[in-house]
């Protein structure tokens, strides 16, 4: 019973906090509203017994993603002006009516109309089994994925820092 | 709270990520309404991994994990890109960035 509580507490917060991150003119509280949901989200994680992936999730999310997003949006907007620009209502409505359309016509009749299991399992607390996935059968996927971030990350310094460092030192 | 209930839910969070993009000219909401449909995502592998006959397979959470590495892979290069662009531009809008060529 408390379970249910706290899913339709936090499905109303995510939700909630997602339509705002999306609606508000305002970026930086569109962002903050955002974190909302990423925690509201990992609070779901918790509750589905995945802690490890919930406590990335805040990691993850909320710490590195909220904060690169607050930066770029410093960095980019004038946030005190015109902190959002948002497409005229019609834009709106048609933007609503697709994703209405998708929502009703895709996804709903395809979680109606298969047989879901009922029951859940139950699950142990799974960080230690984790690890051990991570370094047996999966370690040439974490290999391949730190391989992901190192050039991500090196990519996203190189396109942010923009023009052609060489050329600074050549004669105008 | 049944597996249907969380599945509704992801639909709701990626049909409002879906939203987000659709109707947003500012690349940076566009970009974060993105991560709103990966989340949704997310969400669905940890519940079909919770409902699923063998959960100690742990098939659900490293799947989500390795979504999560490459999310923030993605928003790390798309932020980069978006600032290279204002450089470029001078704008975010995105009805606005329509060129490849110089102006």
């Amino acid at each position: 019973m408390s379970l249910q509580i706290t899913f339709w507490i936090l499905a109303t917060v995510a939700v909630s906090g997602a339509l705002l991150a999306v609606r508000l003119r305002n970026l930086i509280h569109g962002v903050f509203s955002l974190m909302i949901f990423f925690g509201a989200l990992a609070g779901m994680f918790l509750l589905l017994m995945a802690e490890f992936i919930a406590a990335v999730q805040i990691l993850v999310y909320i710490g590195a993603v909220g904060i690169l997003l607050l930066f770029a949006i410093m960095l980019t907007e004038r946030v005190a002006e015109d902190g959002g620009r948002r497409i005229s209502s019609r834009g709106s409505f048609w933007g609503m009516a697709a994703a209405i359309a998708v929502f009703v016509a895709l996804l709903l009749p395809a979680i109606r109309q298969t047989d879901l299991p009922k029951t859940a399992q139950t699950v142990q607390p799974s960080v230690e089994k984790l690890g051990q996935q991570l370094m047996d059968p999966y370690v040439v996927t974490l290999e391949v994925m730190a391989l992901l971030l190192t050039a991500a990350l090196i990519g996203a310094v190189a396109v942010s820092q923009g023009g052609k460092p060489k050329n600074e030192d050549e004669p105008k | 709270m049944t597996l249907e209930h969380c599945l509704i839910l992801s639909a709701v969070l990626f049909c409002i990520g879906l939203f987000g993009v659709l109707t947003r000219r500012n690349a940076i909401v566009v970009l974060f309404s993105i991560e709103i449909m990966l989340n949704a995502a997310n969400l669905n592998f940890i519940a079909f991994w919770r409902y699923s006959e063998n959960p100690t397979l742990l098939h659900g959470p490293l799947f989500a994990l390795f979504a999560i590495a490459v999310a923030a892979a993605e928003v790390a290069v798309g932020l980069a890109l978006v600032i290279a662009v204002y450089r470029h531009f001078k704008t975010v809008d995105l009805e606005k960035l329509d060129t490849l060529k110089e102006e």
